[in-house]
């Protein structure tokens, strides 16, 4: 591929998992606002009605979980947190203000890896609180008291990262949307997002 | 569903208050616990009027209860409770469970679906099965475990305490086969006032400890007991101090509005950044092409 002023980013596979996590976990929030808040109760209509998304969120909410293991083994290696990844949290505000000085990220920049490891909790959290949900008869009153508080909370905190991560990916950093979709973006890309993975890649062609 | 007769007061998971405007007096049940022979003839009226099928296949424990537990076709219950006294000796405690009708039901406020349960003006707090979607938060809900889901339908049912025979001016079915005028029905007031001096006659005759057993944890019930031991509600399998629980709150309050403060403040803020900052162009040859 030297020819080409590409470089591939995202494998088929890599890509498959993101969409499958993304796609189950659009539905999964759509759904579940719906049995949060009375004025999202539309959505359940929308989505088939109220015993159909109450049927159907549990059986989602684990294929979800499984895409998201795939993801998280895919990606664990890549998101590790270095020391440039440190230093680059600590001028997290010159990044949001895309000024110039902030250290220069790898495969992944460390808001990316931050945004992973939270969504990998929150889903865990999620899968182990929505048990005893799924089937109330099984659990004790406390113990699913306790799975709705947390299961809401990791839920809010997850939807929190989405809104963050669908706005960066979209609108902020242009041709990323591209990269997850085709799996390619060009040098310049690489080098302007993500230089220290560029002259990787670049090294080993 | 007898919603065109008896005023609405509350709606679970409801955008907008309740249309009720009417106050209605407020009805209750009676349990006087120390004149219940246990004969049955209230699981047996309430079976009949409401057209549950009986379940049989139930094993039989060796008990003089008809079944361990309440299920979504068998409402109300006579628990044979059997209780050891501190001097030894043995106290058979027969007390009628069902449905409390809480003033501040809990079930209504877990309940996700909009009009699945429903509280009237006098009370009555009662399931709309059409409006179900089973989701069992109302099971969670219910400081007494009440509600029980069907697994066939996917519904929740209880005991309606006849809203559709209250509406019609008439008393629940369980009332009206009592033999020994352990049950009776009217409005709360009234049947506080009567158990208040079935109170005092019990006091005097040995029972020192005897009360009503009308919860404040859930904004007091529309089912009152007079219990003879009334500082033991678990002897007759009632909880001590029955209250709508603080997750409970927490999740349909304070929760709520980070949620809105999470999902509305983060769409704002994406938009506010947009405008301020734009996309991201690190460097002059970015153009993502
Ligand atoms: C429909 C909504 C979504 C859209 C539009 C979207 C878009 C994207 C894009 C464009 C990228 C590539 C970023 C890059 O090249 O660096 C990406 C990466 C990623 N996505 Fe998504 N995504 C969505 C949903 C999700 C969900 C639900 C999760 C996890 C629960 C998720 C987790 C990730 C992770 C961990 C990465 C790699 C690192 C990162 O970019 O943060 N995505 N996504
Ligand atoms: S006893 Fe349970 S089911 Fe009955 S009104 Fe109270 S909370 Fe609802
Ligand atoms: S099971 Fe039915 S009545 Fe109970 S909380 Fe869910 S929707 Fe409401």
């Amino acid at each position: 591929m030297a020819e080409r002023d590409e470089i591939q980013r995202f494998t088929m596979a890599e890509r498959l998992i993101h969409w499958a996590v993304a796609i189950t976990f659009v539905y999964l929030v759509l759904s579940g606002l719906a049995l949060f808040y009375p004025s999202f109760y539309w959505l359940a209509s929308v989505l088939g009605g109220g015993p159909v998304i109450r049927r159907w969120h549990p059986i989602v909410g684990v294929a979800m979980f499984v895409f998201l293991l795939g993801m998280y083994l895919q990606w664990r290696r890549d998101m590790k947190l270095d020391d440039l990844d440190r230093q680059w949290l600590r001028q997290v505000g010159k990044y949001i203000r895309h000024e110039e000085g902030v250290p220069e990220s790898g495969r992944f920049n460390a808001g990316q890896k931050l945004l992973f490891k939270t969504m990998s909790l929150m889903g865990l959290l999620l899968l182990l609180s929505g048990i005893p949900l799924w089937f109330p008869l099984r659990f004790s009153r406390s113990l699913r008291e306790w799975s709705i508080l947390v299961h809401e909370i990791a839920a809010l905190v997850a939807i929190g990262g989405l809104i963050a991560h669908i706005y960066m990916g979209t609108a902020v950093v242009r041709g990323s949307m591209r990269a997850m979709l085709t799996g390619w973006v060009s040098r310049a890309w690489a080098r302007a997002h993500h230089p220290r993975w560029a002259r990787e890649v670049e090294r080993t062609p | 569903m007898p919603t065109v007769s008896l005023e609405v007061k509350a709606i679970s998971a409801a955008t907008t208050p309740a249309p009720g405007m009417k106050e209605a007096p407020r009805v209750a049940k009676l349990i006087d616990v120390s004149s219940c022979i246990g004969c049955k003839a209230c699981e047996v009226a309430c079976q009949e009027w409401n057209d549950l099928p009986p379940s049989v296949d139930r094993p039989f424990t060796g008990s003089y209860q008809t079944m361990p537990d309440l299920s979504w076709n068998f409402w109300q219950l006579i628990k044979f409770n059997e209780i050891l006294r501190g001097d030894g000796r043995l106290e058979w405690t027969m007390t009628k469970y069902q449905c409390m009708h809480c003033a501040d039901p809990g079930c209504l406020r877990a309940c996700p679906a909009p009009g699945a349960i429903v509280q009237y003006a006098n009370g009555i707090v009662d399931f709309v099965q059409e409006n179900c979607i089973g989701c069992g938060y109302c099971i969670t809900g219910c400081p007494f475990d009440v509600p029980r889901l069907n697994p066939q339908t996917g519904r929740v049912s209880k005991c309606t305490l006849c809203s559709d025979r209250v509406a019609a001016g008439l008393e629940p079915a369980c009332i009206k086969a009592c033999p020994t005028n352990c049950l009776s029905f009217g409005t709360k007031e009234k049947l506080l006032l009567i158990a208040h001096q079935r109170v005092e006659q019990l006091k005097e005759r040995g029972f020192p400890n005897a009360g009503v057993y009308d919860p404040p944890g859930v904004g007091g019930t529309h089912v009152i007991y007079v219990l003879p031991h009334a500082d033991r509600p678990e002897d007759y399998g009632l909880p001590k101090d029955p209250k709508v629980s603080w997750t409970l709150k927490l999740w349909k309050g304070p929760l709520k509005w980070l949620g809105h403060l999470i999902v509305f403040g983060g769409i704002l803020g994406a938009f506010v950044h947009y405008l301020r900052f734009g996309p991201h162009r690190a460097r002059e040859e970015d153009t993502g092409k």
